[in-house]
């Protein structure tokens, strides 16, 4: 088998492709208006809801920059992990409900929809909507640059394709990404994240857990009417991730003699402050991870425009519990792949990676089975394809629906058409921004790139995740805090500004949107409100 | 008249933008964000941990305590104004004292070991960095088990589903 290791698996990644194609083929017979395109008409049930959530937010960057991080810093990026619980806990206090009530109470599509609906304000749907262009142009950049990369690194193995160009892997990731966002939208994107959320999930879990787990959804299923074909389905899928998932975890423990343990005493051994609870990068980068990917989460549009989909209010009770355990599950691939390379490395046991974020690709290869290796590298173009095609899916719904509205007052003729032309348009420009930044610039995308996780925090947070909870927040308050938080983004890493003990640009961005806010609204005429919304917001 | 948990949030958030700046004016210690690792390539390493915390290590444990706080009084703000009993304040301050003591376990257990050079360990991490992993993800559980379990007496009770559903019929009911 171990001869036949590239082979698999491509095939692996082949069959997950084509999985994709004819998920899109299957979600456009479902996707008959813009509301299905964008929000999946507002129908999905909690389980699908929950694993679209946990896999939306680890995304590609679990499967790869988790591991290179660790790899890097050592425990300073556990902060990103450890913080998941409170991060899920605090996006469904703040956001969960009223976001859903507002969508149904004024049909609203995308996030700018809602603010602009809370606020009454279409200055705060521009900017909103502006912010999500800017931060999904970097998003998508580097997934399809990700995506490339890994699939030339596969497929260059392979004799036939040896000489595979990068522009090539660019073409046929984004050609397999398009035709999958554009015929389903979203519908196809969170059924491809429930595959991926299993993938993931259960490629960390132990046999008996999933053994439990599997059980009882197969109960779940058969007590309340589910599709029994969809059961044995799962079930098949089901019993071979499990099998692979235990593989993986004994892989990673039996690297050394010593478990989990040994590993983390060589790194220890090797310079304390690496393997202590803030890593190498220090006390206040890891703070600042804490602050910013725990109350982020709350202002993340993919994840929040995923709680509008869920069919009923009193479902959110159960999405946030196996949301989370879903996350905790996948995100110890980040943790125990991380550590081991780490501990590798320095042992001797394997010659130094060229680059952090080759950790799990070199565990995959060295450590695995060739058919392990296989599934986890289909996991891992799941997860890029399921944000890309989640960034598509905001990107172009701020485009053609919100700034055309905060512009003009009314949002384009024949949104769904529109829908799809506009996602070909940006996938094919973000591919070609990827691969302009590759050959000429590669810091432009990292420039794009700072406008992820932590603007989008910095800005969307406060005037959503308060602004939702708060009947004093204005629009002038909202508009503060959106602007104040892009420019101090913008201006940090376009002038290169590094700030002493690791302080994160974006947690000052954070912390001064929070105070303009806050402060704002406070002196500012508390706004009267719409009945409906009035009524929203004491609920 | 604003409510007054909006009031504490702000100045919660004002003392820590606060600590923020004597951060940055504080003394500075070469490599205090890490320096690359001697050996291998694309590694980082900490260096010594004592000479990093010298100057900040307090500004630093205060704003974690602050940022501990602003996270219950963000998941309280969750919760509608009626709703906000003494029993929901009291189960948001144990929350509040749990995480509390993670955090201190952690800082001083790592002081420790900086002290000393030497650790126990807690399944498959030195104990530090074991509250670290396992105490700090524990922190958050007690607000997920109050909106699980407390759902329909904090967050979406019977009552409000009933408000809700006659606000859509009322709208539905405007629009035709």
């Amino acid at each position: 088998m171990e001869a036949y290791r590239q082979e698999i698996i491509v095939g692996a990644v082949v069959i997950y492709m084509i999985f994709c194609v004819i998920t899109g083929l299957w979600a456009m017979r479902r996707t008959k208006n813009s509301s299905d395109f964008f929000i999946a008409g507002r129908g999905l049930g909690p389980i699908v809801v929950s694993l679209a959530l946990f896999s939306s937010t680890l995304s590609g960057f679990g499967f790869v920059g988790g591991p290179g991080l660790v790899y890097s810093i050592g425990v300073s990026s556990f902060w990103m992990i450890v913080i998941s619980s409170t991060g899920y806990a605090l996006g469904f206090f703040l956001v969960a409900k009223r976001i859903r009530m507002i969508a149904d109470v004024r049909n609203c599509i995308s996030l700018p929809d809602v603010v602009a609906a809370r606020y009454n304000s279409e200055a705060v749907r521009f900017l909103i909507a502006v912010t999500i262009v800017l931060g999904v142009m970097g998003y998508l950049a580097t997934q399809i640059l990700a995506m490339a990369v890994v699939m030339q690194a596969i497929l260059s193995g392979i004799e036939m394709f040896a000489n595979i160009g990068l522009i090539t892997c660019v073409v046929i990731s984004s050609a397999v990404l398009i035709f999958y966002c554009v015929t389903g939208g979203i519908i196809a994107s969170v059924y491809t994240d429930v595959v991926q959320g299993a993938i993931m999930m259960i490629a960390n879990i132990g046999l008996i857990t999933c053994v439990v787990i599997s059980s009882a959804v197969l109960i779940f299923y058969c007590v309340t009417g589910g599709i029994i074909a969809s059961v044995y389905t799962d079930v098949v899928q089901g019993a071979i991730m499990m099998i692979a998932g235990t593989l993986i975890l004994l892989t990673a423990m039996s690297v050394f003699d010593g478990g989990m343990q040994e590993a983390t005493s060589i790194i220890l051994a090797d310079d304390g402050e690496a393997m202590m609870p803030f890593g190498a990068a220090g006390i206040m980068a890891s703070l600042g991870w804490f602050f910013v990917f725990g109350l982020g989460l709350a202002g993340q549009p993919h994840l929040v425009t995923k709680m509008m989909m869920n069919k009923k209010i009193s479902d959110n009770r159960s999405i946030l519990p196996m949301s989370l355990f879903g996350y905790v599950m996948a995100a110890l691939l980040w943790v125990s792949i991380g550590v081991i390379m780490r501990a590798a490395v320095i042992d001797g046991v394997i010659s130094p990676l060229s680059l952090p974020d080759d950790a799990a690709s070199v565990f995959l290869s060295v450590f695995t089975n060739p058919l392990l290796a296989g599934i986890v590298f289909a996991g891992l173009f799941a997860a890029i394809m399921s944000t890309s095609d989640a960034f598509l899916n905001i990107g172009t719904a701020a485009i053609i629906h919100d700034i055309p509205k905060a512009i003009r007052g009314h949002s384009i003729k024949n949104e769904l058409f529109w829908a799809r032309v506009v996602t070909v348009i940006l996938a094919i420009v973000a591919a070609s921004f990827a691969l302009y930044s590759h050959f000429q610039d590669a810091t432009l995308v990292a420039i794009l790139g700072a406008f992820g996780w932590g603007t989008f925090a910095a800005s969307i947070f406060p005037v959503l995740a308060i602004g939702l909870n708060w009947k004093g927040a204005t629009a002038l308050g909202a508009i503060s805090a959106i602007v104040s938080a892009l420019l101090i983004n913008f201006i940090v890493q376009l002038a290169g500004i590094v700030l002493p003990y690791g302080i994160l640009g974006g947690l000052i961005a954070f912390v001064v949107s929070l105070i303009l806010f806050i402060g704002v609204s406070l002196v500012t005429k508390k706004p009267e409100l719409d009945d409906d919304m009035e009524a929203v917001l004491n609920i | 008249m604003h409510s007054k948990l909006i009031v504490v949030i702000f100045t919660t958030v004002l003392i820590m933008a606060g600590l923020l700046i004597a951060i940055v004016l504080a003394d500075y210690v070469p490599n205090g964000a890490g320096f690359p690792h001697p050996e291998f390539n694309g590694m980082q390493a900490g260096g010594d941990g004592a000479a990093r915390l010298e100057h900040i290590g307090d500004l630093a444990f205060t704003f974690q305590c602050l940022l501990l706080l602003l996270i219950v009084c963000l998941a309280t703000l969750g919760v509608a104004e009626q709703r906000r009993s003494a029993e929901l304040w009291a189960y948001m301050g144990g929350t509040l004292l749990f995480s509390l003591f993670v955090w201190y376990q952690m800082y001083s257990g790592h002081q420790a070991f900086l002290e000393t050079g030497i650790t126990n360990y807690f399944m498959g991490f030195p104990v530090a960095t074991a509250w670290q992993v396992y105490g700090t993800w524990l922190g958050g559980i007690p607000l997920i088990i109050l909106y699980t379990v407390g759902f329909r007496k904090f967050i979406f009770t019977k009552e409000d589903e009933r408000k809700y559903e006659q606000l859509l019929a009322d709208i539905a009911a405007r629009s035709e």
